[in-house]
């Protein structure tokens, strides 16, 4: 009965409807974008059809490849961050030394069903120069020299808003490696045990292969959700010190709508989704060079 | 019974699905609609048993228009808590609605922040409410698109024309047409709060007139534990731009200078004078007496820093100023008994005037372009922008508030005000001279990258040349 196969039309029918979904709220619009990032539109009615001109000026815009290389460095910092603390907190709890596993994942997703605009608040307070705790943290260890006004060192500025991004996505990542370490068959890892392997061995040797499809797909869903990273940076910086944590998805927001220049924004969105899919081109063919490598 | 159930789930997938469409389809304009019945029923309610009938008697003419009229503004009953413009407008809608009762008003009323983007939105795609609050900056870009209506007449054929205050037109303004009745209250950009008492045991009777004497103060201040001289909150990047070098440039440049650079007619940012000003702020915000994470917190942080006793003086705008009002009346009544206002002191090197502070009305009433084609519904439109702008308003807000609007009335008691408020009033209309506020005009494209620019400026990150390069770049190409 469960295997009998269904009739092609119940299968389109129910494809059809997330596919719907999908193409109205992302494949109109990105076409609409490409169709208006060829127009010099500042608002209202009136646009003129300006060619490439938009693309061309993206091209020299220095604060966009700013902004660029800033997701580059936030996706670097949260593909270690997130990913590799979720992929350690994951071997830490699967061991047998853990009491209440349950508290643990619940409380790892927890950060993550704040809405980042919280979490940003949460973190401003944390690194306000007064009364944050880092701060009276630093002067309490008798470093009161390191004291600072946190978030206005540009040099800084983009790991610090990183960090609340971090905190925030260790528990979903976590979740995720779980369900795929817990299907790997425990006589397995008993054989790496008795075989002398140690924790780290096993980690490294015995589980990370076997869930190595899993981790990519967190690497993936990593990348693209900081490609478009917006909210908690919005909340604590609005990309200030001047531009020194503005990235992409904020700088198309801004041209767009606090400089109301709608045909250059829409190529801002258009240069995102090409840059960001590049990016993922370049890892899934990193991760197939090292797959046949190891082949 | 299969085929039911996959029906059934069919069913209710398409109907999720419909849902969700029709979720986000239409969340640009009833999203407005639901703040608007959130937050403007109870008030309306609220105001209307406040304020007798009988100041519905101006308002009643005959209209021959009934129906929907639309407007959207963000006077939301939260911002007029205190608020006296807030309060002042949505008091004058309450008794226009009473007063025309064929006239279904529907109002959209979100906060200051969201209403901005969310006009703006409403602008490109050609979608705008009958009447609305025009920014001045939008003026000349709006006009070209012919989104708003030319108001020159109507403004002339006022029947409260000979007393309104024509200096508030200038950023509703394009050639010789006007497209706005400026809107809500006159209200300062730049005022500088300080606490008397301080300053008196500091060695100065009154806030010190060069920053030469701030300095000197300065030394007094960290020396008897206060954390800074003056307060102030840049993290949002406007401030330092519409609350400090809005006032510091027309001191440098003189009021020719801007004029030039609204009118196109050969102005530069790269200017001698104008870079002059920017150097001055850089250097005085380098030279300590502010609080050192002024350009990672708000004004709203800034200002509580004053009302703790941590900082001897603020800088900000009107919109501090009540609330800081407010804050210590029930804090701190001796600070709030102390309290004075100043204009910016003189810059070293500034040749313009010594008096001037930043003032004007940001907004006025604009009226959709498409109502040209429905007269009795213009009309009405008119009939509103006359009456939210007329003297009817100016006496409340005059009375209740000591704020003044676009329309002058004479005779305004101020004697049951506190010393406070009578004060703010004459720093506000009586005793200074009005200069502009920058980013009233021009375009938002110019301010943007200037704001972001003066932000890494003041952290020593680029020079003062650079920062005018920049905006000059961007006004070339935008304006």
């Amino acid at each position: 009965m469960l295997s009998k196969k269904p009739k092609a039309g119940t299968t389109f029918g129910y494809l059809i409807v997330p596919l719907a979904l999908y193409t109205f709220a992302v494949f109109i619009p990105l076409l609409v974008a490409v169709y208006y990032s060829f127009f010099e539109w500042k608002g209202g009615p009136n646009k003129t059809f300006i060619g490439l001109d938009n693309y061309a000026a993206l091209l020299r815009d220095s604060v966009f490849w700013q902004s660029f290389g800033h997701n580059l460095y936030l996706v670097l910092l949260c593909v270690i961050g997130q990913v590799g603390i979720a992929f350690v907190f994951v071997m830490v709890i699967s061991t047998r030394f853990v009491k209440l596993k349950g508290i643990h994942r619940t409380l790892g997703f927890f950060p993550s069903t704040i809405s980042a605009v919280a979490i940003g608040y949460i973190w401003m307070m944390i690194y306000d120069s007064r009364r944050g705790i880092l701060n009276w943290f630093l002067e309490a260890i008798g470093h009161p020299e390191k004291k600072q006004v946190w978030l206005n060192n540009p040099a800084l500025v983009m790991t610090l808003v990183a960090i609340p991004l971090i905190w925030q996505y260790i528990g979903y990542y976590m979740l995720i490696l779980l369900s795929a370490t817990s299907a790997i068959d425990k006589e397995i890892l008993e054989s790496a045990e008795l075989d002398g392997a140690n924790a780290i061995q096993r980690a490294v040797h015995v589980i990370l292969p076997m869930v190595k499809s899993t981790v990519v797909v967190c690497i993936v869903l990593c990348v693209s959700g900081n490609m478009k990273a917006f909210d908690n940076i919005f909340v604590m910086t609005e990309g200030g010190p001047g531009n020194a944590s503005m990235v992409m998805a904020m700088y198309g927001y801004k041209i767009s709508f606090a400089q109301q220049n709608m045909g250059y924004g829409s190529a801002i969105s258009v240069g995102i989704f090409v840059l960001g899919m590049a990016v993922i081109g370049v890892m899934q063919l990193i991760s197939k060079l090292f797959a046949e490598k190891e082949a | 019974m299969k085929k039911r159930k996959v029906m059934m789930s069919l069913l209710l997938s398409a109907a999720m699905t419909v849902g969700m469409l029709t979720g986000c389809g239409s969340s640009s304009a009833p999203a407005a609609s639901d703040t608007q019945t959130a937050t403007e029923a109870p008030a309306a309610t609220e105001d209307a048993a406040e304020t007798p009938a009988a100041d519905a008697e101006s308002a009643a003419s005959d209209l021959a228009y009934s129906g929907e009229l639309t407007m959207m503004h963000f006077s939301t009953s939260e911002e007029s808590q205190g608020n006296g413009g807030s309060d002042g407008f949505r008091t004058m809608l309450a008794n226009w609605k009473e007063a025309h009762p064929n006239i279904d008003l529907n109002e959209s009323v979100l906060a200051n922040d969201d209403y901005k983007p969310q006009v703006a939105t409403l602008a490109a795609a050609g979608d705008l409410p009958d009447v609305f609050l025009l920014q001045g900056m939008n003026t000349k870009a709006w006009a070209e698109q012919g989104l708003i209506l030319d108001l020159t007449d109507t403004i002339k054929n006022s029947p409260y024309y000979a007393d309104y205050n024509e200096a508030y037109f200038t950023p509703f303004t394009d050639g010789d047409k006007i497209y706005g009745l400026p809107v809500l209250t006159g209200g300062t950009c730049t005022v500088v709060v300080y606490d008397k008492a301080a300053w008196k045991d500091a060695g100065f009777d009154k806030f010190p007139e060069t920053w030469e004497d701030v300095k000197k103060a300065d030394e007094y201040f960290k020396a008897n534990g206060y954390t800074d001289t003056i307060a102030f909150g840049n993290q949002g990047k406007w401030q330092a731009n519409s609350c400090f070098l809005s006032v510091v440039g027309d001191r440098f440049t003189g009021p020719e200078w801007f004029q030039s650079i609204i009118d196109k007619g050969g102005a530069a940012f790269t200017d001698e004078k104008f870079v002059e000003a920017l150097q001055f702020t850089q250097d005085i915000f380098a030279s300590g007496i502010f609080n050192e994470d002024f350009n990672a917190i708000t004004n709203e942080d800034a200002r509580e820093y004053y009302i703790a006793g941590d900082a001897a003086a603020f800088i900000g705008g009107n919109w501090d100023v009540s609330y800081i009002g407010a804050t210590l009346l029930e804090t701190d009544p001796d600070l709030y008994a102390n309290t004075g206002f100043a204009v910016l002191p003189q810059p070293e090197g500034a040749t313009g005037s010594t008096n001037t502070q930043n003032i004007g009305l940001g907004y006025a009433v604009a009226i959709n372009s498409k109502l040209a084609d429905d007269p009795d519904k213009l009309a009405a439109a008119v009939d509103l922008a006359y009456y939210v702008t007329g003297p009817e308003f100016s006496k409340y807000v005059g009375e209740n508030y000591a704020l003044a609007g676009l329309t002058k009335v004479d005779n305004i008691d101020l004697s049951k005000f506190d010393q406070y408020t009578q004060d703010f009033y004459d720093f506000s209309y009586v005793s200074t001279t009005p200069c502009e506020i920058y980013d009233s005009y021009v375009t938002s494209a110019v301010w943007d990258v200037l704001n972001t620019d003066l932000q890494s400026m003041l952290n020593g990150d680029i020079s003062a040349q650079e920062v005018a390069e920049n905006a000059q770049d961007a006004y070339e190409n935008n304006y």
